[in-house]
């Protein structure tokens, strides 16, 4: 599998998938919904895909000598080498936040999200749903893909929309502690952002291979 | 053993469908897959590589089922489906780079040996070749593995008569050395020059699989070239669809 993660980094990749890593950087900007972070990066991976379908890479990869569910391991794989890169990096920035910044005038008066476990939970969440809708609508065809993107869109907005409100809640403001205070519901949320995108990357993983296993080519 | 085992193989699409079709390859033997547009080589071809999802039934190479076996079987065979339709704008010799990398028996010398042999520039990119080098070029990275089988769909069209005497004399060369070559075509003097034994299509189904002489004497009338006896074929089965 190592040689199709670097088949997809040499060949399909887009190098704007690499670039918009750099939206990690979003988590320090003050009064500004910085879960879009983790959809612009998702976003970047998206012209991946559109790559992948220009330069009909689906044909090239079939001429390797691989099965065709590594072909969708290969694309998964990729996704998730992006993903990462961007979790790891939010991770960094938030714990900057977390425990340097907590007391910044900055991010005490910003009314939204701030970079904190919740946060980091809720990246997860966006990447497992990207994963699953995007890049598992996307081998129904292994050639559509403004659909599943559109999907993808309204369903992370939606994510945001459900975050950014959350701690107003009664009884949810902890969600959105600064610095280690208030801890605990934070991890709550972490982890289960982190089953949710296990358990939406498992499946749409499953789903894919099913699915381009029946199509042809 | 055969090489290749394809026994009743089924793909139904809703205007078209394969039905039975049924033959094998022998190591050191080159078959030609002939039929006219539209009678379902390319289906076959792709059928048999698990590029179509077929409907039914079994084929096997060097004993071993396709399913559950396509890396095993993939690293022991060479196929190229039409011309290089894929990274128009990448050099061949990045493709290369990448592409050799998955083969445990890639053969840098056979790959130099073609290079030259198709006259293919490796710093050239898909989009800057002709038809015929597109062609070439996807066979260029189909035999640089030492494959035990090569499947090849329309790997003479688009060449000018010269390449296609070349490939066919190449054909011959590798035939020799004991692979085994499948090859779709309708230019039916490469069959000729070059093929052991013919596999005949139409509308589907397998109309005859047999040695080229067989063919001429089941098939064909005392005379006939290997065109005319197709073209004899063609005309009575659309005479008989037609009543």
């Amino acid at each position: 599998m190592k040689k199709m993660l670097w088949k997809e980094i040499r060949l399909a990749a887009s190098p704007l998938s690499f670039w918009f890593l750099a939206a990690a950087a979003l988590t320090f900007v003050p009064g500004y919904p910085i879960l879009l972070g983790a959809f612009f990066i998702t976003l970047g991976i998206f012209y991946s895909f559109q790559t992948t379908r220009e330069n009909n890479d689906i044909g090239y990869s079939l001429l390797l000598p691989v099965a065709k569910k590594d072909i969708v391991k290969g694309k998964y794989l990729f996704v998730l080498f992006i993903e990462g890169c961007g979790f790891l990096a939010m991770t960094v920035f938030t714990l900057i936040r977390m425990l340097f910044l907590s007391a910044a005038a900055a991010y005490t008066a910003n009314a939204l999200m701030c970079a904190n476990f919740t946060f980091l939970g809720f990246v997860l969440l966006i990447y497992g749903i990207f994963n699953l809708v995007f890049v598992g609508g996307f081998f129904r065809t292994a050639y559509k893909f403004g659909k599943p993107f559109i999907f993808y869109i309204i369903a992370a907005m939606l994510v945001v929309v459900l975050a950014e409100s959350l701690h107003h809640f009664p009884g949810l403001g902890g969600l959105n502690g600064f610095g280690f205070t208030e801890i605990v519901p934070q991890l709550i949320v972490l982890a289960a952002g982190a089953l949710l995108f296990a358990a939406f990357t498992l499946l749409g993983i499953k789903n894919s291979i099913k699915r381009f296993e029946k199509i042809d080519l | 053993m055969s090489i290749l085992e394809v026994r009743h193989l089924e793909k139904q699409y809703p205007k078209f469908s394969l039905t039975d079709v049924s033959f094998s390859l022998e190591a050191g033997t080159i078959t030609g897959f002939i039929g006219r547009n539209g009678a379902g080589k390319t289906t076959t071809i792709k059928s048999i590589l698990n590029i179509v999802h077929p409907s039914g039934g079994e084929i096997t190479y060097f004993g071993l089922p396709l399913v559950g076996n396509e890396n095993a079987i993939k690293q022991r065979i060479g196929y190229s489906t039409g011309t290089v339709n894929y990274y128009p704008k990448r050099k061949l010799k990045e493709l290369a780079s990448v592409s050799k990398t998955f083969y445990g028996n890639w053969d840098e010398e056979s790959y130099r040996y073609y290079l030259d042999l198709f006259a293919l520039d490796e710093n050239k990119t898909p989009s800057e070749l002709s038809e015929g080098m597109k062609v070439k070029c996807n066979l260029l990275f189909a035999l640089s593995h030492r494959a035990e089988l090569l499947i090849l769909d329309e790997p003479t069209s688009g060449l000018d008569p010269f390449s296609r005497d070349e490939l066919t004399e190449l054909f011959t060369m590798l035939k020799k050395q004991g692979t085994a070559i499948f090859f779709s075509t309708h230019i039916t003097s490469d069959l000729e020059k070059c093929a052991d034994r013919i596999v005949y299509i139409r509308q589907g189904k397998i109309v005859l699989a047999d040695t080229k002489e067989g063919f001429g004497e089941k098939l064909g009338l005392p005379g006939e070239t290997l065109e005319e006896t197709m073209l004899r074929l063609e005309k009575e089965a659309r005479e008989e669809g037609t009543r």
